[in-house]
């Protein structure tokens, strides 16, 4: 798990569907990469390694606005939203994101800019290495809503012509950050 | 025939046929199709892949009772509730039940071929509940009042411009027709949907007995947003999704978006099992299971396997009829070579009567089909259904039973066809135009005349000397072999002598009988199995040379499944299958003889067409290529080459001339693209059409059989 060459491989497919991914070095300088990115407001759900890497203070103090009180009305009104990571699959480019709770959707799926913090540790090979870990998240709860995200939202329904951004984020940035966690059943 | 509706039908054909626009379209995704494809599974083993997809499903449909229990027992466990619909009127009145219960003014949908299989909307729309389509194409399709025209991009075929004008409609204000700024119309038209909606539907395109839970693989987003906003989530799901495990589940969403659109992956796959918080409070989950027709599917023999369909849309991809008449078409709700099929089950046998015919048999859905289904197979069993029910035409009807059946007299009438042609012939080999009402059939393609002597009767007057033979084989002929190109047959002898084989050609012989079985008639083919199987293995042969692949195929394959069930004929059957061969394939597999004709060619530019039967059907398709190689030849390839020629027998005679006409004209220009100054190809139905088509157009290209190029060499040396 998380060799080099599997977070090269990562990137590589990532990037060929549309998204950007940054090496940071460290937690706030993830944190200085997203508030450039941004002038609305952040979504900012709880996750368990976010909270222990103290994210919310990080991104406050690179002059992200942070918006933690996640509902319909200020997802609807948010520029981006941010999230770790379950784990990831190297050969497509693919983000696990465990989302039952409804403010990692929320977060996800209506802003225009999304952020995702993945630690390298947790980029496995390919899905079906990523059987075990779907398995164990159906184990551990009773109900389940967990997303596959590779790239950005994208339709080629007119004339067959790729277009970026229909009804999800029409960005994807995926922060490559060190040490966040690499439990693949914890965002 | 139910003439009105054949007429409705000849209709389509001609307004689709009258848009090139579409046709072009069309073409250009295949080819980018093909291409993105080619790179998603680059480093996968697709055939391995399928296998196991196809072992997979088949095991679903063999405990399919057990397996749906326990993914019903795992949902309801996991808070959703769970509803089997015996028909599709039975799902939509469930769901507009429950809309009404739920006072919905509004449901937001995401994409779902099932919700079109019923018409769902228009349930809802009784029940006072609108249904707002969020998938862009669906989008589109539902503004313009249409049906989807492919599975997977429902509106392919509709352009940028039209949609323009569609959104302008909805917007107010004039919406220029540029791709992007469409795009974000439609985003933000539909925003707001997913807010109000008090239901969204959905649909599957998995579901897991280990999980109890659902699978979507989409890539706008808006499935997604439907199955997170609204309190109620419905999701109409047909039993046929059902796999056992997460591990089967990610086997198909790992082949499903490469197959579908070259994608490695789509952008969301949402996995979904149970009631999952909503807004502070429990989602609503319905789950209901569509049968509708399916396990009437599972339980006929013939068509059971196009349950393993796991709806990816690349038998439309490929095919030559779709990509010359699109789905409107080729297809009642489903489309292409697999809507044949559901249509019959899910819409009834009559709304399939005038598709099952529209197939030109060129296999090329079953060479990509995911999971491995013989669709081509199945469509013919279903022409057979339909002939009995509906009958196969009197004209024809008379021709297979009355006439081909009684080997003397389709002989002797062949015969006399080739003194009666003189007229039109003037003695030449070529038809190059017929009198009156049957001028169209040579409008666009000469015929070949029949000949004055038939290959049985030359071939009886051929000397062969070959002192010690290594083989002796029989050859069979074939209709177009025997009566049109008698001189094939005879390079063949002085090829095989060159090689020391013997061949010798059993009269009693008659057509391989894939004629009267494309046209429904499995009788008179069962019967021509049985005359051809005795005739064949009478002299006791080592093997039996063909020189047409259909005719290959036939007694490789539909003699034995004709017969597999009679004591009497099926180990005879088998026989046959185990020693017949294709010619090329025989001199380089069996005889490992391709080096006798090395460099006696004088070099010219070829190209190579593959016939259909040839390629997807006996799996040759390097042998003729090294052959024409060897012989000293310039291959040169041209674009497309496996892609059918348009010829499929009556198909281009009498059933669809039109489309054959086109897409021979497709075939004629990959020849001329390429510069070569021949055609080589292995069949004389490829050479018919091909041939004609050249002769048509004078295009200065020969086309002929790879055994004409070696006998040619030969006679060179
Ligand atoms: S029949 Fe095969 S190729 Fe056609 S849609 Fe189904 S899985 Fe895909």
């Amino acid at each position: 798990m998380g060799t080099e060459q599997q977070v090269e491989k990562f990137s590589l497919a990532a990037r060929q569907i549309g998204a950007e991914v940054f090496q940071a070095e460290s937690l706030s300088a993830a944190a200085r990469y997203v508030a450039e990115k941004l002038t609305g407001n952040l979504l900012l759900p709880a996750f368990a390694s976010g909270a222990r890497a103290e994210l919310k203070s990080a991104l406050e103090k690179a002059g992200a606005r942070v918006e933690t009180d996640l509902s319909r009305e200020t997802a609807a009104q948010a520029e981006g939203g941010i999230t770790g990571v379950n784990f990831a699959m190297a050969d497509t480019g693919t983000l696990v994101l465990e989302s039952t709770d409804e403010a990692i959707r929320l977060a996800t799926t209506l802003p225009e800019k999304q952020f995702a913090l993945l630690d390298p540790e947790k980029i496995l090979a390919n899905s079906l290495e990523a059987v075990e870990p779907m398995r164990q998240l159906h184990l551990r709860d009773p109900r389940n809503y967990i997303a596959y995200v590779t790239g950005p939202s994208r339709t080629a329904d007119i004339e067959r012509v790729l277009t970026i951004g229909v009804h999800g984020p029409k960005e994807l940035h995926i922060l490559l950050v060190p040490k966040l966690s690499s439990d693949p059943l914890e965002m | 025939m139910n003439k009105q509706r054949n007429k409705d039908y000849r209709q389509r054909i001609d307004q689709a046929l009258a848009t090139p626009k579409l046709q072009d379209a069309l073409h250009k995704f295949g080819d980018a199709y093909l291409m993105s494809r080619g790179n998603a599974f680059a480093n996968y083993d697709f055939e391995a892949m399928r296998t196991e997809i196809s072992a997979m499903k088949t095991g679903v449909r063999e405990n399919h009772a057990v397996l749906l229990q326990q993914f019903i027992a795992n949902a309801e466990a996991a808070g959703a509730t769970v509803y089997l619909a015996k028909t599709a009127e039975d799902a939509n009145n469930y769901i507009a039940e429950l809309a009404k219960k739920k006072g919905a003014k509004l449901a937001v949908k995401s994409k779902s071929m099932a919700s079109e299989e019923t018409h769902l909307n228009v349930a809802l729309e009784k029940a006072g509940t609108k249904a707002l389509e969020t998938d862009l194409g669906e989008y589109i399709i539902q503004l313009a009042g249409q049906r989807p025209s492919h599975m997977v991009m429902p509106a392919i075929h509709m352009f940028k411009e039209e949609v323009a004008e569609l959104f302008s409609k909805e917007t107010g204000k004039i919406e220029p027709a540029e791709i992007k700024h469409l795009v974000e119309v439609a985003r933000e038209q539909l925003r707001q949907g997913y807010f109000d909606a008090e239901i969204g539907i959905t649909g599957a395109n998995i579901a897991v007995a280990e999980t109890g839970g659902i699978a979507l693989v989409t890539n706008e987003g808006n499935a997604r947003l439907a199955s997170t906003l609204p309190k109620t989530h419905i999701a109409l799901v047909g039993i046929e999704k059902l796999v056992p495990t997460l591990d089967d589940a990610t086997k198909v969403i790992r082949i499903l978006p490469k197959n579908a659109t070259g994608q490695p992956l789509t952008s969301y796959v949402t996995w979904i099992r149970g009631a999952v918080p909503c807004a502070g409070e429990e989602k609503e989950l319905h789950i209901v299971l569509l049968d509708n027709g399916r396990s009437t599917l599972a339980e006929s023999p013939h068509c059971q396997e196009a349950l393993n369909c796991i709806r990816c849309g690349a038998c439309a991809n490929v095919c030559p009829v779709y990509q010359t008449v699109g789905g409107h078409v080729f297809g009642h709700i489903y489309i292409g070579a697999i809507g044949i099929i559901l249509t019959a089950f899910f819409h009834g046998l009559e709304n399939a009567a005038e598709i099952v015919r529209a197939c030109i048999g060129c296999r090329s859905c079953v060479a990509i089909c995911p999971s491995k289904i013989d669709l081509e197979e199945i469509i013919l069993s279903l022409r057979e259904t339909i002939g009995e029910e509906e009958g196969i035409g009197t004209g024809k009807d008379l021709v297979f039973r009355k006439v081909m059946r009684n080997r003397k007299l389709f002989h002797g009438l062949l015969r006399a066809a080739s003194v009666m042609q003189k007229p039109v012939t003037k003695g030449e080999r070529s038809i190059r135009h017929l009198p009156l009402f049957f001028s169209s059939l040579t409008e666009w393609r000469t015929l070949p005349a029949v000949a004055d002597k038939p290959l049985r009767d030359v071939i009886l007057q051929q000397p062969q000397q070959v002192e010690k033979p290594r083989y002796r084989v029989a050859l069979f002929g074939g209709c177009a072999n025997d009566f049109l190109y008698p001189e094939l047959g005879l390079d063949l002898v002085t090829v095989m002598n060159a090689l020391d084989v013997e061949v010798y050609y059993p009269q009693e012989q008659n057509c391989c009988g894939v004629p009267a079985l494309y046209s429904g008639d499995k009788e008179t083919a069962i019967e021509l199995a049985k005359q051809n199987i005795d005739a064949m293995l009478e002299g006791k042969p080592d093997f039996v040379l063909t020189t047409c692949p259909t005719c290959t195929m036939a007694l490789q394959r539909d003699f034995v499944e004709h017969l597999k069930d009679n004591p009497a004929w099926a180990a005879k059957a088998e026989q046959l299958a185990e020693i017949t061969v294709d010619a090329a394939g025989f001199i380089v597999n069996q005889l490992d003889g391709a080096d006798l004709f090395a460099k006696l060619a004088s070099q010219e530019k070829v190209t190579y067409h593959d016939s259909c039967h040839l390629k997807r059907g006996a799996g040759v398709w390097q042998e003729p290529r090294q052959l024409i190689e060897t012989a000293g030849h310039e291959l040169v390839e041209m674009a497309h080459a496996d892609r059918c020629c348009g010829f499929g027998g009556s198909y281009s005679l009498t059933s669809h001339p039109d489309i054959s006409k086109q897409i021979l004209k497709d075939k004629l220009n990959d020849i001329e693209a390429s510069g070569a100054s021949c055609v080589a190809m292995d069949c004389p139905g490829c050479m018919m059409q091909i041939r004609g088509g050249l002769e048509k157009q004078e295009m200065p290209v020969r086309a002929q059989h790879t055994i004409e190029l070696l006998a040619e060499a030969l006679k060179n040396s």
